[in-house]
């Protein structure tokens, strides 16, 4: 493993918003609190940012499948998913959950007109990759069985669609008590760089870059990376190491930030997101 | 229709957790059947006037809805949708345990949930909120 793909790693590793039960906040004191038919008290910008968890700041890679859909870009998406060549077997937890990170993604986003083939490799690198990652038998079962009905055309590929994206939405979050906290961001993270790097390249192919402004501006995303790059990164990680990331994360963020994205920033998208996953 | 999968969720809704989390769980569940999906679900355990506040990113066009099941310590809880500047977008005006709201965005951003322990029946004591995100 590379040391920037370490350093990937380590700085995702530190991405975790699922603590949802720990703090919470109170609003200023307010007699009108107390009283029974009182509404909430309202929250200004600087108390929601500082009270915000991440609990749902990335998208679905379904949801993401079906934002294109509304956009109008949903055929042959399968053929715009590269080869991926990752071992999913390696000794390093956390690489092995951004990788099935991006392989779930992969599955996720392919599942309406990928070949059954094709898509049976995919899901049987999940089902590695979450072995691998410590997930338990549970998922394992769940996903011989989606394989196993895949293979005998028991399940169509809408039914199938709802199916993966109950266990992304449902199933994949309670891996953390079994996988540890950790695992469960490090896969956010590897799904949202495969789903944006996937959303650009089907902007691309398909001439529509109107539809980049509805699905590439996600500044907060990006920022919520970037963050743990700057704070995080400076001890985890090689100071060339955290200017590559950190400049990556910079251009993407200025596209995201943009009002209207054109077809030269997708084009960036795409590129800067291919090279972050050419190091994994 | 999806057997493997409704019993691992419901194994892990109804393993270690409170009623709020399975009172959330069974709406989920039951919202698949008309085509809602699940981004998130959170829990915090909160004590009366105070509030958790969840950051999320949602798709314009895409129709979302928070759901929110308090448990039976909660006489009122609330759910407001604010934008990324603070702005409130929508509020639940239920005076029950078990609020939600319905939005679609015009324009892809980040917007904040806040959910309230607005009214516990015990005002001394502390209640669990479990809060979803879900689309179609």
């Amino acid at each position: 493993m590379s040391k920037l793909s370490l350093a990937l790693v380590l700085l995702f590793a530190a991405c975790d918003g699922s603590k949802p039960t720990e703090e919470t906040k109170q609003a200023t004191p307010d007699p009108a609190t107390m009283t029974p038919a009182a509404p909430p008290t309202k929250l200004t910008a600087e108390e929601l940012a500082a009270a915000a968890q991440n609990v749902g700041l990335v998208p679905s890679p379904v949801e993401t499948q079906k934002a294109l859909e509304k956009a109008g870009i949903s055929s042959g998406i399968s053929k715009l998913v590269p080869e991926r060549n990752f071992k999913l077997t390696v000794d390093n937890k956390d690489v092995v959950a951004v990788r099935t990170g991006v392989v779930l993604a992969d599955a996720l986003l392919t599942v309406k007109d990928a070949p059954k083939e094709k898509l049976i490799e995919r899901m049987n690198l999940v089902k590695t990759g979450m072995a691998a990652v410590g997930a338990g038998a549970d998922i394992q079962r769940t996903l011989d069985d989606l394989i196993a009905r895949i293979q005998n055309d028991g399940v169509t590929r809408d039914n199938l669609i709802k199916e993966l994206d109950e266990l992304q939405g449902a199933v994949v979050p309670e891996i953390k008590y079994e996988a540890g906290d950790q695992v469960l961001p490090l896969i956010q993270a590897g799904s949202w760089l495969a789903g944006s790097n996937l959303v650009a390249s089907a902007i691309l192919a398909s001439s529509k870059p109107e539809a980049g402004s509805a699905l590439l501006r996600q500044p907060q995303v990006v920022e919520y990376f970037q963050r743990y790059v700057k704070v995080e990164g400076t001890t985890r990680a090689p100071s060339d190491v955290l200017t590559q990331l950190d400049g990556s994360l910079a251009t993407l963020l200025e596209i995201a930030k943009k009002r209207a994205i054109t077809i030269d920033d997708i084009t960036v998208v795409k590129s800067t997101t291919d090279s972050v996953l050419s190091l994994l | 229709m999806h057997s493997a999968l409704f019993s691992l969720f419901l194994s892990s809704a109804y393993a270690d957790e409170t009623t709020a989390e399975s009172c959330l769980k069974n709406k989920v569940w039951e919202s698949y059947g008309t085509g809602w999906a699940l981004r998130t679900m959170a829990t915090a355990t909160l004590a009366q006037a105070e509030y958790k506040v969840y950051l999320v990113t949602l798709y314009a066009g895409t129709e979302y809805r928070v759901t929110a099941c308090g448990d039976a310590e909660l006489a009122n809880a609330d759910v407001v949708l604010y934008d990324s500047l603070g702005n409130q977008v929508l509020r639940d005006m239920s005076e029950d345990r078990e609020p939600n709201l319905s939005y679609t965005p015009s324009s892809t951003d980040t917007f904040y949930i806040a959910v309230h322990a607005t009214r516990l029946n015990n005002a001394l004591g502390k209640g669990t909120i479990a809060m979803a995100l879900t689309y179609k």
